[in-house]
């Protein structure tokens, strides 16, 4: 399974007449990717640590950690529980703060030879902010991502997503900060994703990233206690697929920006469903922690499927839903 | 736009590296073959793998993250240490109890299966090469990364084992021990008394850092017993060494799930450990 090829020439797969290559390119918002895949934040550290897997400019992008402005702790353990078909985590973004991250890992980020989404978080519109103020002299970071949806922390977090006005506020405010790619994550723990989609692009996001993790529960019966810490965490992995393609539907049609699609996604497959449904690219998430080699796997599976359909550039997959 | 002209360069090779473990090679993934799998007591088997990267890669103490084969709806891998390892003939082998579904489901798995395993992963054993008399404590399965650690010393090193069992049925490891630890060095305790000593390992500890000082000390298996081995070895001014276990999402350092709360700060039990000095750990 690990391909050591990364350049595969695709001209030897197909006859003649049909397809002989395709164009993986897509544009999110503004920020151009060789390929519709990223990762999601916090399933991939910075990294480093898949570097050592396969090269990491085969991904259409890195989104990173979320970064905060001053060191966050996260939460006790335990953080993590197994499900029927996924995982919850209360990891609560645990990160070393702006500094730190422009210190320690953007140099070797800026290494990598792909686009580097940040993923932003904060307590409240000014924290967020105020990462991105810090990171736009930093030429390594290509793109934000505001994470106004993590269900983990006490303050701030998905606070900043279920509400439209204060998801409008906060996106407008880091609008103003940067000229570059604004991308807005949210939370599925609403009851209508599109009102929330709608205020984020009507404050200025170029895209949208969808979803979050499905707040949720596990119980340990004999101890008669949650078996989180926290109690309650963010659930991922396949579960959530159905979920996470229904919201990505129903946002298509709300909005004109771009969609960053996101839950469980394993297989080429499903990052094809997401597309069809309308998102323009794609974040693997859990999956890396199942197998680490996901992410270029679905990246040469969407291409093998547009060269049998015979479909030119990947981007017309975007919201073909017939 | 046309973007298919859009080439990055690639990855700088020197910096295409994962965090260091210890054993000199990056983790890797591996599809290995099953030679062998079953029971030795009631509730612990033994697997053993054809897994020529990580038993020629592997150092004392650290573990493989292992995909359950045919289990789709358990997304998580499983971290075992390695027992032992073979670089020669490419085996590796782990010691498991069965103590959930993933564990339970890998007793199922036979001869010739394939198995995703990634590894070697952490940070190992680092006893001081100074170290002329050592102590190993094991609990339970917790003696398992002790094995390999028995058998790195060099012929000088006295090493002394504390060996604690719930009963004498489940002291499967007693034999492949001696072969470096002989008798007098070889301390077995048993919950209900049915062989060695009845009492918990921790008495033994205590009494044989009464009677004389040891190098180094180190110790895997029940966190409590290894809080109180710690405890110990502090009273004692030994160095001492121990082996956390953490729930473990990605293994590999990027997920933060594992974290071990120490005096530099919180650690990864799965990249920063699961070896960890005795005094760094806030218990
Ligand atoms: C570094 C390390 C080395 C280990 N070495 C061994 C070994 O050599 N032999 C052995 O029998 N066991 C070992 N364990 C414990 C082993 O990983 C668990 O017993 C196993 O994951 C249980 O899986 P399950 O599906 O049967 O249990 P379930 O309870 O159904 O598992 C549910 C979830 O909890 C996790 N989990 C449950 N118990 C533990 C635990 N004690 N530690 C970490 N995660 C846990 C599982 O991985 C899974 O994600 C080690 C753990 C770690 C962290
Ligand atoms: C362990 C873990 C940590 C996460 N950390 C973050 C984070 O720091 N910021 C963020 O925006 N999303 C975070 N997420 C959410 C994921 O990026 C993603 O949106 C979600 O898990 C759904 O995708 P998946 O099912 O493919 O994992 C985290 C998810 C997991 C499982
Ligand atoms: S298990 Fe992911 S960081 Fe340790």
């Amino acid at each position: 399974m690990i391909d050591d090829n990364p350049a595969i020439d695709d001209t030897h797969l197909v006859d003649k007449d049909s397809l002989t290559t395709v164009d993986m390119g897509v544009n999110l918002g503004g920020l151009l990717m060789a390929n519709p895949v990223t990762v999601g934040s916090g399933t991939f550290g910075n990294g480093k640590q898949y570097a050592g897997f396969y090269p990491l400019n085969r991904l259409g992008a890195i989104t990173t950690k979320g970064v905060s402005g001053v060191p966050w702790a996260g939460n006790d353990n335990p953080r993590i529980a197994e499900t029927a078909s996924g995982m919850l985590n209360s990891i609560g973004l645990q990160n070393p703060g702006v500094e730190s991250f422009v210190a320690d890992e953007l140099p070797w980020l800026a290494t990598c030879g792909v686009p580097v989404i940040v993923n932003v978080s904060g307590h409240n519109a000014s924290e967020y902010a105020a990462v991105i103020q810090r990171l736009e002299t930093e030429s390594a970071v290509s793109a934000y991502e505001l994470n106004i949806s993590c269900p983990n922390i006490d303050c701030g977090g998905m606070g900043f997503g279920t509400d439209p006005q204060t998801a409008y506020a906060v996106t407008q405010l880091c609008r103003k900060s940067t000229s570059r790619p604004l991308i807005v994550k949210l939370t599925p723990n609403v009851t209508d994703i599109s009102e929330i989609a709608c205020a984020v692009e009507a404050a200025g996001a170029d895209a949208i990233s969808l979803i979050n993790t499905v707040l949720g529960m596990a119980i340990d019966v004999k101890r008669r206690r949650p078996v989180l810490a926290r109690k309650v965490g963010g659930l991922s992995g396949p579960a959530i697929k159905p979920i996470a393609l229904r919201m990505i539907y129903e946002v298509y049609q709300a909005v004109k920006i771009p969609l960053l699609g996101m839950g469980g996604i394993c297989t080429a497959s499903d990052a094809i469903e997401f597309m069809l449904a309308g998102a323009t690219a794609v974040a693997i998430g859990t999956a890396n922690f199942t197998d680490p080699m996901t992410a270029p796997t679905v990246v040469d599976g969407i291409r093998e499927f547009c060269l049998e359909q015979n479909i030119p550039r990947v981007s017309e997959l975007t919201g073909a839903l017939l | 736009m046309v973007m298919s002209d859009m080439t990055y360069p690639a990855c700088n090779a020197d910096n295409n590296r994962m965090e260091p473990g210890l054993g000199g090679g990056q983790p890797r993934q591996e599809f290995c073959s099953v030679l062998d799998n079953g029971f030795m007591a009631e509730s612990i088997a033994k697997i053993r793998l054809l897994a020529p990267y990580v038993a020629e890669n592997c150092h004392p103490g650290q573990f493989v993250h292992l995909r359950l084969p045919n289990l789709e709806a358990h997304i998580l891998r499983r971290p075992f240490s390695v027992y032992a390892a073979d670089a020669r003939s490419g085996e590796i082998q782990l010691l498991y109890q069965t103590v959930g579904a993933g564990t339970e489901h890998l007793t199922t798995v036979g001869r010739g299966a394939q198995i995703d395993v990634i590894g070697p992963i952490g940070r190992g054993w680092q006893p001081q090469p100074s170290a002329k008399r050592v102590l190993l404590v094991g609990g339970g399965l917790g003696v398992a990364p002790l094995y390999m650690l028995a058998a790195s010393f060099r012929t000088d090193v006295e090493v002394h084992l504390v060996m604690g069992a719930q009963s004498a049925d489940r002291l499967i490891c007693r034999e492949p021990f001696s072969t470096y630890i002989t008798e007098p060095c070889l301390h077995i305790t048993t919950d209900d008394g049915s062989a060695g000593q009845h009492c918990f390992t921790t008495k033994v500890v205590k009494d044989l850092l009464d009677e004389g000082s040891f190098d180094y000390i180190a110790t895997c298996g029940p966190e409590a017993m290894q809080k109180a081995v710690a405890a110990l070895a502090a009273e004692h001014k030994t160095v001492c060494e121990v082996s956390l276990e953490r729930r473990m999402a990605c293994g590999i350092g990027a997920c933060l799930s594992c974290m071990v709360e120490t005096i530099n700060g919180p650690q990864r039990a799965c990249v920063d450990g699961p070896v960890f000095s005795a005094l760094e750990v806030i218990w």
